[in-house]
C-alpha cells in the first residue's frame, strides 16, 4: 500500500499541470489582494479572507480536475493493465488514489491558508483575526468554513470519481464536476423551495452542498429542515456512498 | 515443480461468445513458450486471464504452485506484462517510467541493464509523448523486464520494432531465459519467434490446435506428403488409427495430407498401407516454410494429434 501510494504521488508530482495549476491559485490570490488593496471598497476584506481571496474556488477547480483523472487517465493512457495485473488488489490501488487525492485537497487548502494569512499581514497589517462575527471570532468562522467547504467538496468529488470511473474519460467527468458546482450553487434557492413544499426533498444528495453554509449559519436549519449534524452525516454518508458505488464498478471491470 | 505457470481446462465467454474453449499448457521454468494464432484467436484473452485482469469461466491458473484470479493476485509479485500495447504517460520520461514500476531492491542497476540490453541510452531521458511507436513498445518491454521477473508474458513484442531491434530484444530475451526466465510470447507471425521459442502452442478460434517442441516442427513442419491410393478413405482411417499426423483439407475430405513429424513418418505411413495391400497410385513432396505450414495448420482441421 505504501508503494501505490508512493507511484501515485510521483505521477502526481511530475505532472507539469499540478504545479502550474498550484502556481495559477495562488497568482489568483495576489492579484485579489492587490486589487483589494488597490480600491478598498471593491471588495469587502472579510468575505475576501472568508474565501481565501478566491483561491478557495480554484483550488475545488484543481482538484475537480484532479479526481477525474486520477482513474479516467488509466484508461485514456492505457497503464491500466499494467496498474492492474500486479500483486496487489485492487481496492488497495483504488484507495490508494484516494488517499493521494485527499492529501492534495488537505495540500492545497494549507496553501490557499498561508497564503491568505500572508496577503493579510502584508496588505492589510491591521485585519482583526479575533473581531466577533456574531458569538464567535472571525477566525472560529473562517475555520469552520474551511470544515464545511471541506465536507461538500469531498461530496462534490465523489460524484466526480463515479462518473470518471463509469465512463472512463475524464473530460465527461471534469464537465460534470463544474456543472454540478455551478448549477449547485444557482440552484440552492431552488431547491429551498422544492424543500418547502415537498419535505422529503430535502434528503436529496444536492441539499447537501449546502452543508457549508449551515455550519456558518446554524439558523439556515428552518429552511434545510434538517439538523447540522444531520446534514454532515448525510454529506458523509453520500460521498461514501458515491464513491463505494465507484469501487464496485472499477473492482469488476475487465481491461 | 519445475512447471512455472500451468494453465488447466480454461474456459473463457464474453457474454455469449465463446472466446477459449478447454485451453491447458504448461510453461517450463526457464523455457520459452509461443502463443500463435490467427487474429481474434484469443491470445491476448490468455494473458489477461493468466494476468488476472479478467474473469473466467471455468479453470484452473496457478503460477509457481499458486492460484492466481481477479481477485488473488499474490503469485503475480513474479511476473512482468506487456499486453496489447505499452501503456505510456506523456508527461514521465522513460526513465522515469521504469523508476515508478521497479522494486526498490537493485533498482538503478535493472534499470541501466535493461536501458543497455535493449538499446534505450540515446532517449530515455526524453519525455515519452516524444516517443516513436517503436521507442514506446521498447519501453513497455522494459517495463516487464527491469524486475527480472521468473515469468514474462509478452504480447506480440515485435510490434513495431525494426529489424535490428527485433535482434536485441531476441537476444536479450535468451539470455534471460538461460538464466532462468521463463517466457510466454505471442505472435501472429510463426516465423518471428522460430528462432526464439523452445515451444510453441497454435491456437485458434478459442481452441489449442497444436502443442509442439519448436525443434520437432522445423524438422517437420516444413514437409508433408500428399498420398494417393486406390482406396483414399480406407487409407485414411489406417493411418489416423495408428497415429499418424495427417490433416484434412476441408474441400477435399478423403485427401491424405501427412505431416512428416519425424524422418520416420513416410516410412511408418507406407509401410502401413503395403501391409494392408492398399495400392499407392502417387506421392507428392510438399516443402513449405514455416509460415505456410501455420497457415495449413489453421486452414486444415486437424484430425490427429
Ligand atoms: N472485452 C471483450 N468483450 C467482448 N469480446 C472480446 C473482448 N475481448 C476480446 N474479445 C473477443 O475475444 C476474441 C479473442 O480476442 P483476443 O484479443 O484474445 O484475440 P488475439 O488472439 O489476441 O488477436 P490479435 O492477434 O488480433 O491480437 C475475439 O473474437 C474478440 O472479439
Ligand atoms: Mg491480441
Amino acid at each position: 500500500m505504501g508503494t501505490l501510494i508512493k507511484q501515485e504521488i510521483y505521477k502526481l508530482t511530475h505532472k507539469k499541470g499540478t504545479w502550474f495549476a498550484i502556481g495559477l491559485m495562488i497568482l489568483v490570490q495576489v492579484a485579489f489582494a492587490l486589487m483589494q488593496h488597490s480600491n478598498p471598497k471593491l471588495y469587502g476584506l472579510e468575505s475576501l479572507v472568508n474565501n481565501d481571496y478566491l483561491g478557495g474556488g480554484i483550488y475545488l477547480f484543481i482538484m475537480i480536475a484532479s479526481a477525474a483523472s486520477i482513474i479516467a487517465m488509466e484508461f485514456q493512457y492505457g497503464t491500466i493493465k499494467q496498474l492492474l495485473y500486479r500483486q496487489y488488489y485492487r481496492s488497495q490501488i483504488f484507495i490508494s488514489k484516494l488517499i493521494v487525492l485527499f492529501m492534495q485537497l488537505v495540500v492545497l487548502q494549507v496553501i490557499a491558508s498561508l497564503v491568505s494569512f500572508m496577503l493579510t499581514a502584508i496588505f492589510s497589517p491591521n485585519f482583526d483575526w479575533m473581531q466577533k462575527v456574531g458569538s464567535n471570532t472571525f477566525l472560529h468562522q473562517y475555520l469552520v468554513g474551511i470544515l464545511g467547504n471541506g465536507l461538500v467538496n469531498c461530496l462534490l468529488l465523489s460524484v466526480v470519481i463515479l462518473i470518471a470511473t463509469l465512463l472512463k474519460t475524464n473530460a465527461a467527468a471534469i464537465t460534470s464536476g463544474f456543472i454540478g458546482y455551478f448549477v449547485s450553487m444557482a440552484a440552492s434557492g431552488i431547491i429551498l423551495v422544492l424543500i418547502n413544499k415537498w419535505h422529503w426533498l430535502r434528503f436529496n444528495p444536492f441539499t447537501m452542498l449546502m452543508t457549508s453554509s449551515q455550519l456558518l449559519t446554524p439558523s439556515m436549519s428552518k429552511v434545510t429542515l434538517m439538523s447540522t449534524p444531520l446534514m454532515v452525516s448525510l454529506t458523509i454518508g453520500y460521498a461514501v456512498l458515491f464513491t463505494v458505488i465507484a469501487y464496485l464498478s472499477f473492482r469488476k471491470r475487465h481491461v | 515443480m519445475s512447471n512455472l505457470l500451468s494453465v488447466q481446462q480454461l474456459d473463457i465467454a464474453f457474454g455469449k461468445h465463446q472466446v477459449l474453449h478447454q485451453v491447458s499448457f504448461d510453461v517450463a521454468a526457464g523455457h520459452i513458450v509461443a502463443l500463435v494464432g490467427p487474429n481474434g484467436a484469443g491470445k491476448s484473452t490468455i494473458m489477461k486471464a493468466v494476468l488476472g485482469l479478467i474473469s473466467i469461466d471455468h479453470g484452473h491458473l496457478t503460477i509457481d504452485s499458486h492460484p492466481v484470479s481477479m481477485t488473488s493476485h499474490e503469485a503475480l509479485k513474479q511476473v512482468g506484462a506487456l499486453i496489447e500495447y505499452p501503456g505510456i504517460y506523456p508527461f514521465l520520461t522513460g526513465r522515469q517510467h521504469l523508476e515508478l514500476f521497479a522494486d526498490k531492491e537493485n533498482r538503478e542497476a535493472n534499470i541501466e541493464q535493461v536501458i543497455k540490453a535493449l538499446h534505450m541510452t540515446d532517449y530515455i531521458d526524453h519525455k515519452a509523448k516524444l516517443y516513436s511507436l517503436g521507442m514506446k513498445q521498447k519501453l513497455g518491454i522494459a517495463q516487464a523486464l527491469v524486475d527480472r521477473p521468473k515469468l514474462v508474458i509478452l504480447d506480440e513484442p515485435m510490434n513495431g520494432l525494426d529489424p535490428e531491434a527485433v535482434k536485441q530484444l531476441r537476444d536479450y530475451i535468451r539470455q534471460l531465459a538461460s538464466e532462468g526466465t521463463s517466457f510466454l510470447i505471442s505472435s501472429h507471425i510463426l516465423s518471428e519467434l522460430e528462432k526464439l521459442a523452445d515451444d510453441v502452442l497454435f491456437l485458434d478460434q478459442g481452441h489449442i490446435i497444436r502443442q509442439t517442441s519448436m525443434a520437432e516442427l522445423v524438422t517437420s513442419g516444413g514437409t508433408s506428403y500428399h498420398i494417393t491410393t486406390a482406396d483414399d478413405a480406407d487409407a485414411k482411417s489406417r493411418l489416423i488409427a495408428l497415429g499418424l499426423p495427417v490433416l484434412t483439407d476441408d474441400t477435399d475430405p478423403e485427401k491424405i495430407i501427412l505431416l512428416q513429424k519425424t524422418p520416420q513418418t513416410l516410412n511408418q505411413a507406407l509401410h502401413t498401407l503395403l501391409t494392408a495391400n492398399i495400392e499407392i497410385v502417387d506421392i507428392v513432396k510438399v516443402q513449405h516454410d514455416l509460415e505456410e505450414s501455420f497457415l495449413d495448420m489453421v486452414n486444415h482441421q486437424q484430425e490427429v494429434k
